[in-house]
């Protein structure tokens, strides 16, 4: 029994994350690629793929990252904490929507789930893909998450 | 000329607006389908719905039908907003009605260029 995962390309899923930025953050300030932050995730938004390929697409934020990347998407200094999960919320949903594109489907997406901190993945779940990014100086990440299959073949 | 954007996330609600306020719609909003479906029967009646498609409640491609079902709603343009592209997503929406879809994220000029294909926006203003 061997198990197998479908991939997408880290290159990929790093060009929709910046096509989201330039399209709705602003492109003065790219999306660049980083060493890992050891400081903390203060927002995690994610959202599932579920169908022809099952798995998650993940953005983790740095401490005050979703609330910079939040106030520019909005044009907006001053926003609550609902905002931010708002704004956060739409760009996963982007970014995981055109990830599910890539995959072989037909498959449904999730609405957004935004959490404090670092998200859960279940066990049956292993990262595929990570690139660790800074915007603005800030850090964050984007990952993407797929089930374990144990069939041995491809979706 | 009146737009009625339906979408679950306030942020892409405000871009939207900023978008066709800026050519000169006057605009409301709605959270989900149910939302804007209680919000037509009211008025103003939209002239076009840029909708979302995963929302809670009610989903933009249910409130497509919703609003094809009902004879006195068929003038109203309908155009998808939305993250979802893949081709019999786009093929099941523009089937039951819609008559534009825009794949997130998208830009301005990709709304504008939009609204003037469906004949609601000539010279950049309302037609």
């Amino acid at each position: 029994m061997s198990l197998t995962y479908d991939e997408p390309q880290l290159a990929d899923v790093l060009a929709l994350a910046e096509e989201v930025w330039r399209s709705f953050v602003g492109d003065d300030e790219p999306l660049l690629p980083a060493e890992p932050d050891p400081g903390i995730v203060a927002y995690a938004a994610t959202v599932t793929i579920a169908g022809a390929w099952n798995g998650a697409v993940t953005l983790e934020f740095g401490d005050g990252t979703a609330e910079a990347v939040s106030a520019r998407m909005l044009g907006s200094g001053s926003m609550t904490e609902a905002d931010v999960a708002d704004a956060v919320g739409e760009l996963v949903n982007m970014v995981g929507g055109n990830v599910k594109s890539l995959m072989p489907g037909p498959s449904a997406l999730s609405l957004p789930v935004v959490s404090a901190g670092r998200v859960a993945h279940s066990n049956d779940t292993t990262e595929i893909c990570r690139c660790d990014l800074r915007w603005a100086g800030l850090p964050m990440a984007v990952s993407v998450h797929a089930h374990r299959r144990q069939d041995g073949h491809q979706s | 000329m009146h737009a009625l954007i339906i979408d679950d996330s306030r942020a892409m609600r405000m871009i939207l607006r900023r978008i066709v306020t800026d050519l000169g719609f006057s605009c409301s909003e709605a959270g989900n389908g149910e939302e804007a479906l209680a919000q037509i029967a009211i008025g103003p009646r939209p002239d076009i719905c840029l909708i979302d498609w995963n929302m809670p409640v009610m989903d933009g491609y249910t409130f497509v039908t919703r609003v094809r079902s009902e004879a006195d709603l068929r003038d109203i343009t309908l155009m998808m907003v939305t993250t979802e592209s893949e081709h019999g997503q786009i093929v099941r929406a523009l089937a039951a009605g819609a008559h534009e879809y825009v794949i997130k994220p998208f830009t301005p000029d990709a709304i504008v260029e939009k609204l003037t294909l469906l004949g609601l926006v000539r010279d950049g203003v309302p037609a």
